[in-house]
């Protein structure tokens, strides 16, 4: 039960997060003027936050019930995971603080800083993925972390290609063709989900003792953050029809 | 500087800085849910602009919460696994439970509560920001229970090489754990009542257009700071009962104090300097009491003049002071934090674990690369933040996006 807690929140990062990375990582392939960049934000913008706190609750769990691994993989990666939250905190940043001046240079220069942010976390989870997974580091993990990268950013596509419209979402269409963007999110989700279960699997999962006080309180609690998340995809389920808050 | 002292420089510094940020956030969010309720029952216009202005600055300020968050998090298993390995079982459970049953929640909500805008019924958009709120209440808690049982272990066996829990309860009625808990909240709500009545009164002495708007604030601003300073200051007293001898022996300057604690500690663990940093302790110790004795006798002043109502629209000087004490509570934050954290020094896990042993496997290159890049992010990132705030604070509640609907349409997209 403690390892479904773990995978559950982790697989639930890789899929929803997964779309934001995508989307950042091809955010001037998607806008090419500040308002087409600022309105494909708003297709992100409602869930980010909601997304990437998958990993934190990650972290936690695996701090609560997997002390031993959360140490192991943590600083056994140091330099993939201090490359990741870097990219995590300017990605973050880039996306709260651009709408909050109207200048085209600041808005450009926050941009800058989601795009590199996404590759950054992009990238990072490639060398975290292949280290655990493959057992790859130096220049040779550049191999998963692209192949992961490029996943994210067909993920991000897909998911685009659900939430845009009209010019934009031709774009984001340009591998799926439009009519298939549900069929092509749900195949990287796939992907992704494959990818997190394989790198799990190499990973000694032993639980600490306090999983069994932790446990069942987090099972009860999984209905009421599952029905949070809804509650935010529930009320965001349309298309974007023009610039949010961001 | 040795590895483990890179290692502590690099966690005071993201610890201090997430506690400032959140300081502000945990008091702002408590005025805003105020106001927005307020607003939503009586239909007040000006009751919904402040919502929006106040609102706006709170979520320019959540965000460098939120990224100092993050990477304290990680640290924990990045250079501190001997920690994490040793008391994972109760100092991590505390922290699984902050994350699932409060941040968690809190993180998705606001997402709802910023974006849901105009777009959620009202009183659904209000039943948002009180899960926020009340779910920021439970992070701290819960992050005040895995530091409290840092500063005094409860509910514990020794079993092998590491702790395991014994005694939920214990872990969470820990003394250290609860009155710090209200100690920290009081002094949230300082900072945040400070913060708008200093903001308020800046408005008020540039004679702005928004009287109402700013006398009404200004009011609720020091009509929480002032209660909120004595309710902080009644548990930072309970507080001083549940200190550790060797902090409470270097605050009074004991010295004999002092070395019955580091006779103790020698006795049960061997040789070694068990004693904290004395002018530390001092120094955090009388910033803190100063800065609460300045803001208590400035507030109880303030409380007064403020019923009268042309001072509180034509009192220059005064509105020069409010606006001039906003750093203030900010001081006391951060020295009541460094009282207690280096008091507890050289332990992590008090009388358990050092610091030291904390450490995980790293190398000193290793953390050198990761504090220098968490530390020059971190610089450009609060100066430009803290700017920003300042900016929207100053610019004053026509400018707010907050809300709103967004005022540039996208351009129509090129074709080629």
């Amino acid at each position: 039960m403690e390892i479904f807690i773990l995978a559950f929140f982790t697989l639930g990062y890789l899929v929803l997060a997964g779309a934001d990375i995508g989307v950042g990582m091809l955010l001037p392939y998607l806008g090419r003027s500040g308002g087409e960049r600022r309105e494909v934000i708003a297709a992100i913008a409602p869930f980010f936050l909601g997304n990437e706190v998958w990993l934190v609750a990650t972290a936690g769990v695996l701090a609560g019930m997997f002390p031993e691994l959360e140490a192991e993989l943590l600083h056994g990666n140091y330099g993939p995971v201090v490359v990741l939250l870097v990219s995590w905190v300017v990605r973050d940043v880039g996306l709260w603080l651009r709408g909050r001046l109207p200048g085209e240079r600041w808005r450009l220069c926050w941009d800058g800083a989601v795009v590199a942010g996404s590759w950054g976390l992009a990238l990072s989870w490639g060398a975290l993925l292949g280290h655990v997974l493959l057992g790859l580091s130096g220049p040779i993990a550049a191999l998963p972390a692209l192949v992961l990268s490029a996943l994210f950013a067909v993920h991000g596509l897909a998911f685009a290609t659900l939430r845009l419209r009209g010019e934009l979402r031709r774009r984001a269409a340009v591998l799926s063709g439009g009519a298939g963007e549900a069929r092509t999110y749900a195949l990287t989700a796939g992907a992704l989900m494959v990818i997190g279960v394989l790198a799990g699997t190499r990973l000694p999962l032993d639980a600490g003792p306090t999983a069994s006080l932790l446990t069942p309180v987090i099972l009860t609690l999984l209905p009421l953050l599952v029905a949070a998340q809804a509650w935010v995809w529930w009320t965001f389920r349309h298309r974007v029809t023009g610039p949010s808050y961001l | 500087m040795e590895t483990v002292d890179l290692a502590r420089l690099q966690f005071a510094l993201t610890a201090g800085a997430h506690f400032l940020f959140v300081a502000l956030t945990l008091g702002l969010v408590t005025l805003v849910v105020a106001v927005q309720t307020w607003a939503t029952i009586t239909g007040s216009p000006v009751h919904e602009r402040m919502t929006r202005f106040w609102g706006q600055l709170y979520i320019i300020n959540y965000a460098m919460g939120i990224v100092t968050g993050l990477v304290m998090e990680f640290q924990l298993g990045l250079s501190w696994s001997g920690l994490t390995e040793y008391a994972g079982n109760l100092f991590g459970a505390a922290l699984a439970l902050e994350t699932l049953v409060a941040f968690f929640v809190e993180s998705t909500f606001l997402g709802l509560w910023i974006f849901g805008w105009n777009k959620l019924n009202r009183w659904a958009h209000l039943a948002v920001i009180w899960v926020v709120a009340l779910t920021a209440y439970a992070s701290a808690f819960w992050i005040l229970v895995s530091n409290g049982f840092l500063q005094n272990p409860v509910g514990y066996v020794v079993d092998g090489d590491r702790l395991r829990m014994t005694d939920f309860g214990a872990l969470v009625a820990n003394p250290a754990a609860q009155v710090a808990f209200f100690h920290v909240l009081g002094g949230a709500m300082i900072v945040g009542g400070v913060f708008m009545a200093g903001v308020s009164a800046y408005h008020l002495r540039r004679r702005s257009r928004e009287q109402d708007f700013f006398r009404k604030s200004l009011r609720i601003g020091i009509a929480v700071a002032l209660p909120a300073t004595l309710f902080t200051a009644t548990f930072g007293g309970l507080g001083f009962q549940t200190l550790q001898p060797a902090k409470a022996a270097a605050w009074t300057r004991d010295v004999s104090g002092l070395a019955a604690a580091q006779a103790e500690m020698v006795a049960a663990h061997g040789p070694g300097d068990y004693l904290p940093p004395v002018a530390w302790v001092q120094a955090g110790g009388m910033t803190m009491m100063l800065a609460f004795a300045v803001l208590m006798f400035f507030y109880g002043g303030s409380f007064l003049l403020m019923l009268a109502r042309p001072a509180a629209h034509g009192f220059r000087l005064w509105h020069w002071l409010l606006t001039a004490t906003i750093p203030l509570p900010f001081v006391a934050m951060i020295s009541g934090w460094i009282f207690r954290e280096m008091g507890r020094q050289p332990w992590a896990v008090y009388g358990l674990l050092t610091t030291a042993e904390a450490m995980s496997p790293v190398t000193g290159g290793q953390v050198r690369f990761s504090l220098a890049a968490f530390v020059t992010v971190f610089a450009v990132l609060i100066v430009v933040n803290s700017w920003l705030l300042a900016r929207a604070a100053r610019r004053g509640p026509d400018a707010v996006a907050l809300g709103d609907r967004p005022i540039d349409v996208p351009s129509p997209a090129l074709t080629f």
